[in-house]
């Protein structure tokens, strides 16, 4: 396509070229017929000039005079006729030709007739004749008589002045006739000059329209071409957009993929941390799991940066505590400063001007942890420092963050690169330190998001500071429920809490909701794992799920009551989705402290672990099955505010995900009348309902367990999840 | 037609009354050498038969005018003087489409009575403020007023312009 345009431009350049070639010529020949023209009208002119009385005419006159008055005397004198009236006759014919005469000599003439010495000569004869006679006529005229002889002579003289003007006739026709016919020529010459002019001006004309046709076409074609490259560009930078956002797709996909297994290869890891294991062996299993912490974290790097470049990051802006999530953040990144020996502090105002301010608290936090761990990578045995201030920099009112570390540094080359995707510093960092390199970029991304603007300073050896900065917008949380939460998480304490769930929902949701408040969850997936993780660990408190395959939860807490002494006064809260007073009487025999229903809110959480924490008879909420009617956006607003929006689009991806499984394991089961496997599916499938808000996905599992399975019901179940993957997919 | 030729009449009538304070109704006969006979079809104040004619004194006694100017006839710049062709023609009671200008050589040319009307031609009785003699192209010279308009100064006026002058002859 681009040879088809580069020939075009230079058909264009060549038919300009002759355009122009063609303008110049045509301005030639216009010059020249201005000059011709020019020329004609010098000649009118002359020719206007030269308007004079007609020569010819005048000698024929003159010559026709002389005969007349030659015959008028010649028949008096043959009939001898010498009357007055006769005379008289005779004299004013001769008064004629005197005047015509006269007119000869003084009247002007075009052409040379003036000049030319043979007219003057016959003229001066003529003259001679004509006025020789003057006397006798006089005489006439006056009365006188002339002698017969005389009149003879005069006669004579009349004869010979009669032969002059004739000859004096022809000689003039011969001289206007050519000076006619040179003039008619030069005419003819002019004519064929500005003849030959208009016809090269006309052929002239006929190529500039020609070369412009030309040119024009070629630049209606040379825009087509551009057109066609420009299209052909546009295709491909869509495909290559399309091939971007297939490749995002599918590290996001991967992503979700190793992050799953991960996730048990981490928690078992951390299993088997607390089991008594050889030195070696342990020292091996706490090097898996920290290499899965580095992984995880890099995978969720690489999904947030692929999130990132389709412009999907979405800033979900609402009042956020500062003090609380500076603090929270702190406390998150301490036990990864003292492994590398450093030091952390917290450095802010003793009062905010605006100590709540409108920004998005899960987004703020991660850029926070970011900058944070990067400072703990690169230092060791220094100090970590995050110091916030609020600035009013050009009338604008920030919120400053600078983490200071003491670390190794960055030059000033390096410096360049930062803030890149996929840059770091140079390839030895990444040898030594890890990391994706997209860290950096994510935070300017997302800090930029937020309005704000990121930067750094560094020395090579004595530390850098990153930092960064969003607008201050004061906010209030109004949110009565958000104020009581706020006080009572200021005297929540952080537990270690084993959370033993089947569902991998589940375990998702209770797992975020709690590490939002800042506790430190294990996973166990069933009762006899979490019997395990109870022997080999510290926890302060245990959620126990009570269906579970394996073993369930009755079974497990019994198991742990029976470790020993240690493990009596064990806080275990039973965690249900259909709480019978059956099920509330089972739970007490079997030695459990509470009796909870699922799905656990914030405040339910938060309530428990503030009872935990106190080491105080924990309470058992009342009529647990009515606390599960919460709406689902009452429930997604909970749980995003927890884990983020990104997070809480996982857990319904993996919901659905669990609910096409457990519809097959239905259909199957009522297939095969299965009834308890069947029963299990719906218990299942209610809890992981309930537990991101699908109320009627949950009731009507509920229904369907109680009632008959019929195919009605049945098929209600799968159009209500069908819908609701539909509604949450758009 | 009785009220066509009443019309007439009337037109007739009015005309002569407009024609009356320009010239005396009835022509005095020449009492000098007749220098110029008006004929025609239609002269309405004829002094010999149905012509009109007219001695020098008479031609200048009509409304007339003086103007200088170079004519191809004549050596340098001429005053002529004389009276107008239309005084003349009215005078005569002369009307008609065509004047038939007759010289003593029986040269004659014919012009368009518009050129007596519209121009200032005049019948010349004078060059310099002398009469002119035959042989000095008089006793009348027909002559356009070049002085007052260059584009008459073509081989078209020329022809017209007529000297020794003996005749002029109206018709329709």
């Amino acid at each position: 396509m681009i040879r088809t345009v580069a020939p075009r431009a230079d058909v264009i350049g060549k038919a300009s070229r002759v355009t122009a070639v063609l303008q110049i010529f045509a301005i030639i020949l216009l010059c020249g017929l201005i000059y011709i023209l020019a020329d004609i009208s010098a000649r009118y002119s002359t020719l206007q000039d030269g308007i004079r009385e007609n020569a010819l005419w005048s000698v024929y006159q003159l010559d026709r005079e002389t005969r007349k008055l030659h015959e008028t005397l010649h028949v008096m004198l043959a009939v001898g006729d010498t009357s007055a009236e006769s005379i008289k006759q005779l004299s004013t014919r001769y008064d004629i030709l005197y005047s015509r005469m006269t007119i000869l000599e003084e009247a002007s003439f075009g052409g040379r007739f003036h000049i030319d010495a043979t007219v003057s000569r016959h003229i001066a004869a003529i003259r001679d004749g004509v006025f020789g006679s003057q006397h006798d006529f006089d005489r006439l005229a006056a009365g006188g008589s002339l002698s017969a002889k005389r009149l003879g002579e005069v006669d004579m003289g009349l004869e010979a002045i009669g032969r002059s003007t004739e000859e004096l006739l022809t000689y003039t026709n011969n001289m206007v006739s050519s000076d006619r016919a040179d003039g008619r020529d030069a005419i003819m010459r002019l004519q064929v000059k500005s003849a030959i002019l208009v016809g090269l001006l006309a052929v002239c004309a006929v190529f500039l329209v020609a070369s412009l046709r030309r040119q024009l076409k070629s630049v209606r074609l040379a825009g087509l071409a551009l057109e066609e490259v420009s299209n052909g560009f546009n295709e491909a930078f869509l495909a290559a957009d399309a091939g971007n956002r297939a490749k995002s797709q599918f590290m996001a996909t991967i992503g979700h993929e190793i992050r799953t297994p991960l996730n048990a290869i981490l928690g078992t890891a951390e299993l088997l941390e607390l089991s008594p294991l050889p030195t070696a062996a342990a020292s091996g299993v706490q090097t898996i799991r920290r290499s899965g912490e580095a992984l995880l974290e890099i995978i969720n790097e690489i999904l947030d940066y692929a999130k990132l470049e389709h412009g999907r990051l979405e800033v979900d802006a609402r009042p956020v505590d500062v003090e609380k999530l500076l603090r929270c953040t702190v406390d998150m990144m301490r036990d990864r400063a003292r492994e590398r020996g450093n030091r952390i502090h917290l450095v802010m105002p003793t009062e905010f001007s605006a100590p709540v301010i409108v920004t998005d608290p899960t987004r703020m936090r991660q850029v926070l942890l970011n900058l944070l761990s990067n400072a703990v990578k690169f230092t060791s045995g220094g100090s970590v420092t995050l110091k916030v201030s609020e600035t009013d920099a050009a009338g604008e009112e920030r919120l400053r963050v600078d983490v200071v570390d003491t670390g190794i540094g960055i030059d000033e080359e390096g410096l360049q690169k930062l803030f890149r995707p996929f840059s770091q510093v140079d390839l030895s960092i990444s040898r030594e330190y890890g990391g994706t390199g997209l860290g950096l970029t994510i935070c300017k991304q997302i800090v930029e998001a937020l309005g704000g603007s990121v930067g750094v300073e560094s020395r090579p050896g004595v530390g850098s500071v990153f930092w960064f900065e969003i607008p201050r917008v004061p906010g209030a949380i109004t949110s009565t429920t958000d104020v009581s939460a706020s006080q009572l998480e200021d005297t929540l304490p952080a537990l270690d809490i084993l959370l033993v769930e089947d569902n991998l929902v589940n375990q998702q949701v209770a797992a975020g909701l709690l590490a939002h408040l800042g506790q430190k969850v294990t996973l166990a997936a069933n009762g006899r794992e979490g019997v395990e993780a109870v022997r080999n660990g510290r926890f302060d408190l245990v959620l126990m799920d009570m269906q579970m395959p394996v073993m369930d939860g009755i079974e497990a807490t019994l198991m742990i009551r029976a470790l020993g002494s240690a493990f009596a006064k064990l806080p275990i809260i039973a965690m249900t989705a259909n709480a019978s007073a059956d099920d509330e009487r089972l739970c007490h025999e079997a030695g459990m402290s509470g009796f909870e229903a699922k799905p656990m809110s914030s405040a339910q959480l938060r309530r428990i672990v503030a009872g935990a924490g106190k080491r105080l008879p924990v309470q058992l909420s009342q009529s647990p099955a009515n606390g599960t009617d919460a709406s689902f956006e009452v429930r997604k607003a909970e749980i995003v505010d927890a884990i983020g929006a990104e997070g809480f689009e996982e857990i319904v991806a993996l919901f659905f995900q669990d609910a096409t499984a457990l519809l097959d394991q239905l259909a199957k089961a009522r297939l095969d009348r299965d009834m308890q496997t069947a029963d299990r599916s719906l218990h299942t499938l209610k809890g992981a309902a309930s537990s991101i808000g699908l109320q009627d996905v949950a009731d009507l599992s509920q229904k369907l367990r109680h009632g008959d399975i019929s195919s009605d019901m049945f098929g209600e179940l799968e159009n209500t999840i069908s819908n609701h993957r539909h509604r949450l997919a758009a | 037609m009785r009220l066509a030729s009443a019309l007439q009449l009337f037109i007739a009538s009015f005309l002569s009354a407009v024609a009356l304070p320009v010239c005396a109704l009835a022509l005095d006969l020449p009492t000098g050498p007749v220098v110029l006979t008006v004929r025609g079809d239609n002269v309405a104040y004829p002094n010999v038969g149905d012509e009109a004619q007219f001695d020098i004194p008479m031609l200048e006694a009509l409304r007339g005018r003086e103007g200088s100017m170079e004519t191809p006839w004549t050596k340098g710049r001429i005053r002529f003087s004389g009276p107008l062709l239309r005084s003349v023609l009215g005078a005569a009671g002369a009307t008609g489409g065509m004047l038939k200008i007759v010289a003593l050589n029986d040269y004659s040319a014919e012009l368009p009575v518009e050129d007596a009307t519209k121009l200032d031609t005049m019948l010349a009785t004078r060059m310099d403020g002398q009469l002119m003699s035959v042989r000095e192209k008089g006793p009348l010279f027909l002559v356009y007023p070049f002085d007052l308009d260059s584009d008459l100064f073509n081989e078209k006026y020329f022809s017209r312009s007529v000297w020794q002058i003996t005749t002029i002859e109206v018709s329709r």
